[in-house]
């Protein structure tokens, strides 16, 4: 590897990526795009490895996202110069799309006659048809309802644009001029990364180009090699929940992470069959970085220069096994799937604070959750739907540092709809946005606080739909002794005679008047609360957010006769209420441990690997039922007695084992 | 008249003196910058300044000022103590900012920590709605009990930020009032409402808080300079420069010194302007390269790029200002090896120590030092002040060349090609995003290194023409001297229908507020010439971004909606290209530009005059792109006469900066003693 030429050609890449996902970003159509900057372009070798990715605009959970698949399919013999395909459809590309709202294309970059790369761009289309406005609904039990879905297609061949192809998508689309126009962006950019890299090409030859893009992979897969060696080699296991759309639904995610040496395995056996909701996503055969983000952000934040490409994913190989929620097949549907990424995120988390000696993070809100109403418009009366604004929660207390209140890193590239502009544009007024006390979870470094939204209709009637809710049933766990952190709540005219607690929301109707206080998750703490600093717990009774109660329940605190912390009588406290036993691993609520009492994690994994066996429709059904039934028994079966479960819960729904 | 601009950085004061009646600057120079008290840097420069400009008895003197007090105190969090009043419901407005954070790739990335402490934010009950409807009125005896809890708990300086003050600002003037019959008539208070009123109440109280907390550093600073200036040169006025390339008079930069804190990079734009006014060119991309960092700016159709969304310190700056990009890349980025690649930058040896050869300590290599060892730069600096240390530098750099498997020099031009690409990646999309094509722009370079490295860059991004002004090194006083006194205006209409009248009478308003806001600025007999820029941003309906559209007076006058719609849609087509003249369009903001031109010089000083073939200097040998040169010719710039011609390879030397020449370009020594580098 060639020092000085890595270096340039690292930087010369990146400046093709930026320029060309700056192009998208400034000519596309949508608000959302506009808004939530829900696209991206990177560029791959000829074999699909992506060796430059951008970094200051679009999103950055598909880091290294492999296009190998999809080229096979396509099959290099049928790709000719001035081709250009594209499509949405999850199961054809094996991953390479995540949900159908995300159109993708790929063009294969040719000079001199000689394919060099791919480029690739996909946009979060706005609505892709369907049965409702947007595509999106975690109810939706399977992939035909989401919209239309188009295997990998030429869009141009050789150049000509296939305006079959193109109608498609048009007139299955609600909004197609929109939607055209951000193909269009994708096009203009897609161009722009080719004639930049042509222009590399003129000028350094296409070898030596070609040769700087396997360097730049290199470099960037040493860099990640460096950071996977800090982490002691073992294999972790860990598990957790993600709470259905149904009341009391809970899905079971688990990973076990294997770390040898330089290189991770991360395996994801023993996650619940796909749901029939919205929630499923399809990984594929290769590792897929959509799973992994947590080891991909682990690896960025111990060397945040690392380029950021394939090489990053290269000493990673991540499964999930078919037809789970992580890995979908046919006819899943998945428009909210972010919610089943954010728990593989979860689980990582769990593995990494065990294998890591310190330890890294505990759990945060774990959900993203996106607040729309559809109301009248205030100046026309006509009926609009808007993004309200993202809730999502405290991050959890991490070694050496605080959780961020109200926010989780992994999110935070959500940004807040200002409260006088949502009063302009919508019938809904928001009455507060306020940090809730004595929320963060109690730790040597504290959770963060959970963030309460307190919204009046102003109109006759509006329609609230919020989506991406979780964490309502079992509240982000502690790490190292820290305190778990609480659940969220959905409060009806709170404070009045018709208060009343409605949970996750799907829909919900308000009439004029009627107030809703969603109140987010908080994260979890990290380490144990009698070890936080005297001089941290005095800054967080100054500024309000933790009760003189608490502090004297949770951390030991004593006070003077000036209410000031007295340091000394607070040692001594501290030291008769310290045990000898070190403090458990993880600490989880109530309501989890009654999971686990009656499904310890590799029972539970067991039940659903048995269940993978059975028929599609109705295995996520069969493990439900039967989680359900023996968390009310209170204690586990054997797994003989498992076996014969599953095989009558199949008999009841009238199917037998594949 | 008497011009003196004067512009304050960390390493250096910079100054440039005109004298009216004549068309080029009489003096420019640099001195030491004296921090923390930078007004004795000031003084000492003034008197030489005096010395040079030789006033008549009596003569005042017109000091355009460009500091960085303001900016200093919000980077270095030394500011007032604060308290704010804000609508119940929303105290934690300040901590919570737009949700979001900075990097979500950081697992242990934290907020920005609030100017404001939490316990000194006070909740006030009241609301107002959409258009400033009342919901929930003042009650007095509340606000008063939270004024005096303010108070006791030792604010120094309050702010207040009631939600729909844009549209109505009667609650925070009553607060206001309170605070006054609490505190005393001269409390130190900053309103929303008063500096940007526009929707986003977050941005709009951030603009009030940053203005509070700074207040009192830069009224010390400006007091101690005014006093100065006013005992050396009665009669004298002080302006300061301003984030949107104009200047204030130093009264209202005491009571608004938001306004001042991205002047620094504002000032050398305006500079740049008018100098491409003056040569013809009207597309431009600015390169101001410093120590830490390079500021690259665009000047489009001979405008300069006006961004609503700057960021100071950790803040966003949501009002109009000059638009600068700064890329991690300076005379100080460190170079080092990195896990088999080479690495110029982001880490920078800064002003101390600074690079190896400065001899102030540094022991890191540096970019400077690549540039000494290439042979770009010589080792005597400033006429001989400063001299290089060229042990220090091949010292410094020995490692990497040892890692590199080359010698010293070779492995230093491979860090200036490295620094380059940096730049690339930094430049391309910041241009991209305005949809501009950087072989159409002219390269107009300024700052310690920008005449060096400006032209290896051009050739990077395919930039055919670069052109160094006669004083680059102190371009951003020079700005002080051609700077108009400038102000913006606005008022929102999101969220309303408005009629071509309403559009008329809202401008005449703006326009109004803007010629009462320029007399309290300046004597109007000083003015030259004043005019009124009519702006609005509007969007298609049902979108949620707007596009900046200049709209002609006349078509407002005339109440021409069909005008300013097709403005719109010109505009969109060229920031977006593409756009729907069939779409109904909406008016969000109404914006006015005033700007007043004082007497400046017409024209910067020209070249002497000379005949024949230019006499090199000197000769050294020079590497570029990994070949050497030797032998190359290095010329001293007062050598040089206009319509003298070099070809590259050379070096053009001269006191304040090392102009680079590369091979395959060529020199021209044009007008207004601009030297002009283009390709064969």
């Amino acid at each position: 590897m060639d020092a000085v030429a890595t270096a340039i050609m690292n930087n010369r890449f990146n400046a093709i990526v930026e320029e060309a996902s700056a192009a998208i970003y400034r000519t596309a159509h949508t608000t959302f795009v506009k808004l939530v900057q829900d696209y991206q372009c990177a560029i791959a070798t000829p074999d699909g490895d992506i060796f430059a990715y951008p970094s200051q605009s679009g999103v950055n959970v598909f880091i290294g996202i492999p296009l190998k698949k999809t080229i096979e399919t396509i099959g290099l013999e049928n790709i000719e110069e001035g081709d250009l395909f594209i499509t949405n459809d999850p199961f054809a590309s094996d991953g390479l799309v995540t949900h159908l709202m995300d159109v993708t294309m790929i063009l294969p970059i040719f000079h001199e006659g000689e394919l060099v790369a791919f480029g690739w761009s996909f946009v979060h289309a706005s609505d892709i048809g369907g049965a409702i406005p947007g595509s999106i609904s975690p109810a939706f039990h399977e992939v035909l309802q989401e919209g239309v879905r188009v295997r990998p297609t030429k869009l141009f061949s050789r150049g000509v644009l296939n305006e079959t192809v193109k109608n498609f998508f048009m007139d299955n689309s609600r909004i197609p001029e929109e939607i055209w126009g951000d193909f269009q962006a994708m096009i203009s950019g897609l161009k722009s990364m080719s004639r930049r890299l042509g222009q590399l090409c003129d000028r350094h030859g296409s070898d030596r180009i070609c040769q700087s893009m396997e360097d730049v992979i290199s470099y960037g897969e040493g860099k990640a090699r460096e950071v996977i060696s800090t982490i002691p080699d073992g294999s972790y296991a860990f598990s957790d929940y993600l709470e259905g759309f149904e009341e009391g639904q809970l899905a079971h995610v688990s990973v076990t992470v294997t770390v040898e040496g330089d290189e991770l395995t991360v395996d994801y056996e023993g996650t619940d069959p796909q749901l029939p909701a919205a929630y499923n996503l399809v990984s594929g055969e290769t590792t897929h970085p959509y799973i992994v983000q947590a080891l991909v952000s682990f690896i960025l934040t111990m060397e945040p220069l690392t380029p950021r490409n394939a090489g990053l994913l290269r000493p990673i190989h991540s499964r999930a096994p078919r037809g789970s929620i992580l890995n979908a097949v046919y006819p899943a549907s998945g428009g909210a799937r972010a919610a089943s990424a954010t728990r593989a995120y979860d689980v990582l988390l769990g593995c990494l604070n065990q294998a890591l000696p310190d330890g890294l993070a505990a759990a945060g809100a774990g959900m993203a959750g996106i607040i729309v109403a559809a109301a009248p418009d205030p100046r026309t009366g006509r009926q609009r739907v808007n993004v309200i604004n993202p809730i999502v929660g405290g991050s959890g207390g991490r070694v050496g540092r605080d959780g961020v209140d109200a926010m989780e890193v992994r999110y935070s590239a959500l940004r807040s709809v200002p409260t006088e502009v949502l009063e302009i544009e919508t019938s809904i007024m928001l009455r507060a946005v306020r940090l809730v006390p004595d929320s963060r979870a109690p730790g040597q470094f504290s959770g963060g606080a959970a963030i309460s939204l307190e919204l009046e209709s102003t109109a006759e009637k509006a329609l609230i739909t919020v989506r991406s809710m979780n964490r309502f049933q079992l509240a982000p766990w502690g790490v190292r002794g820290g305190a778990h952190g609480r659940t969220g709540e959905t409060l009806l005219n709170p404070g009045t005679e018709r208060e009343s607690s409605v949970g996750i929301i799907t829909q919900l109707g308000l009439e004029r008047g009627d107030v809703l206080r969603i109140t987010s998750p908080s994260g979890g703490g990290f380490g144990d609360p009698l070890d936080r600093d005297l001089a941290a717990l005095a800054a967080d009774l100054y500024h309000g957010l933790l009760s003189r109660e608490r502090a004297e329940a949770d951390y030991g605190v004593v006070f003077d006769a000036t209410g000031e912390i007295d340091a000394e009588a607070t040692e001594a406290r501290r030291a008769e209420l310290r045990s000898d036993t070190p403090p458990p691993a993880f600490t989880f609520c109530a309501a989890r441990q009654a999971q686990d009492a009656a499904w310890p994690m590799d029972l539970r994994r067991q039940l659903a690997t048995r269940a993978l066996a059975f028929d599609v429709a109705t295995r996520s059904r069969m493990v439900d039922t039967l989680h359900r039934r023996q968390v009310a028994a209170g204690t586990p079966m054997s797994e003989e007695d498992l076996q014969q479960a599953l095989n009558a819960e199949a008999q009841a729904f009238g199917v037998y084992a594949a | 008249m008497l011009r003196i601009g004067v512009d304050i950085g960390g390493t250096f004061t910079d100054f440039c003196g005109w004298r009216q009646g004549q068309s080029e600057p009489v003096a420019t120079f640099k001195v030491p910058s004296t921090p923390p008290n930078f007004e004795d840097g000031f003084r000492e420069g003034f008197e030489r300044m005096l010395d040079l400009l030789e006033p008549e008895p009596g003569q005042p003197a017109y000091v355009f000022h460009g500091t960085t007090v303001s900016t200093n105190a919000i980077i270095e969090r030394t500011g007032s103590r604060l308290a704010a009043f804000v609508t119940e419901g929303y105290k934690d407005m300040l901590e919570l900012q737009r949700f979001g954070l900075r990097n979500p790739l950081n697992l242990f990335e934290t907020r920005v920590k609030p100017l404001v402490d939490r316990p000194m934010v006070f909740e006030i009950a009241e609301r107002r709605m959409r258009e400033g409807a009342l919901r929930t009125p003042l009650d007095p005896e509340q606000v008063r009990a939270q004024v005096r809890a303010a108070r006791d708990a030792g604010a120094e300086a309050f702010v207040v930020a009631l939600l729909h003050s844009y549209a109505d600002a009667s609650h925070e003037q009553a607060v206001a009032g309170i605070i006054r019959e609490e505190v005393g008539p001269d409390a130190d208070i900053s309103l929303s409402s008063e500096i940007w009123p526009r929707p986003g109440e977050y941005e709009r109280a951030l603009l009030a808080v940053l203005n509070a907390f700074v207040k009192r550093r830069m009224g010390d600073y400006v007091g101690a300079v005014e006093t100065y200036v006013a005992g050396r040169l009665p009669g004298s006025h002080l302006f300061v420069t301003r984030s949107n390339g104009g200047a204030m008079s130093s009264g209202d930069a005491v009571e608004h010194p938001v306004h001042t804190l991205l002047s620094g990079p504002a000032s050398g734009v305006t500079a740049v302007q008018y100098l491409g006014n003056l040569i013809g060119e009207d597309n431009i991309l600015t390169m101001d390269m410093g120590g830490t960092s390079t500021d690259i700016s665009l000047i489009t159709d001979g405008q300069t790029l006006t961004t609503g969304s700057a960021e100071v310190g950790d803040f966003p700056l949501v009002m109009p200002v000059t638009g600068v990009e700064a890329i991690g890349a300076g005379g100080g980025s460190i170079i080092q090896m990195d896990g088999g690649m080479l690495r110029v930058g982001p880490q920078s040896a800064g002003a101390r120590p600074g690079p190896a050869c400065f001899g102030r300590g540094g022991t890191r290599p540096t970019l400077t030092d690549a540039y000494l060892l290439s042979g770009y730069l010589p080792e005597a600096l400033l006429g001989g002040e400063m001299t290089l240390d060229r042990a220090a530098a091949e010292a410094a750099l020995a490692p990497v060349a040892r890692e590199l498997g080359c010698d010293v020099p070779a492995a230093a031009e491979m860090a200036v090609r490295v620094a380059s690409s940096n730049m690339e990646a930094g430049v391309l999309p910041f241009v991209a995003r305005y949809g501009v094509d950087p072989e159409d722009l002219t390269l107009i370079v300024y700052g310690g290194g920008g005449a060096l490295h400006g032209p290896i860059f051009a050739r990077e991004i395919g930039v055919k023409r670069i052109v160094v002004p006669g004083v680059p090194s102190v371009f951003c006083a020079y700005g002080g001297l051609v700077s108009e006194v400038r102000h913006d205006l606005t008022t929102s209409v999101q969220g309303r229908s408005v009629t071509a009248d309403d559009i008329a009478g809202i401008f005449a308003d703006l326009r109004g507020q803007a010629s009462d806001w320029l007399d309290q600025q300046v004597d109007a007999s000083l003015l030259e010439e004043v005019d009124y820029e009519y702006w609005s941003e509007m969007r298609y309906a049902g979108q949620s971004f707007e596009v900046d559209v200049q709209l002609s007076q006349e078509a407002v006058e005339n109440r021409d909606l069909a005008a300013m719609q097709q403005a719109f849609h010109v505009a969109h087509e060229k920031l977006y290209s593409h756009c729907d003249p069939s779409s109904p369009t909406e008016f969000v903001h109404f914006r006015v530009r005033v700007k007043g031109r004082m007497p400046m010089p017409s024209e910067p000083r020209g070249m002497g005059t000379g005949a024949g073939e230019p006499r090199p200097q000197t000769r050294r040998e020079i590497r570029f792109a990994g070949q050497a040169y030797p032998d190359t010719a290095v010329y001293a710039r007062e050598d040089l006469w206009e319509g003298a011609h070099l070809s590259g390879p050379c070096v053009v030397q001269q006191r304040d900066a090392t102009v680079l020449v590369p091979p395959g370009y060529s020199l021209e020594c044009a007008a207004y003693d601009n030297l002009v580098i283009s390709k064969d």
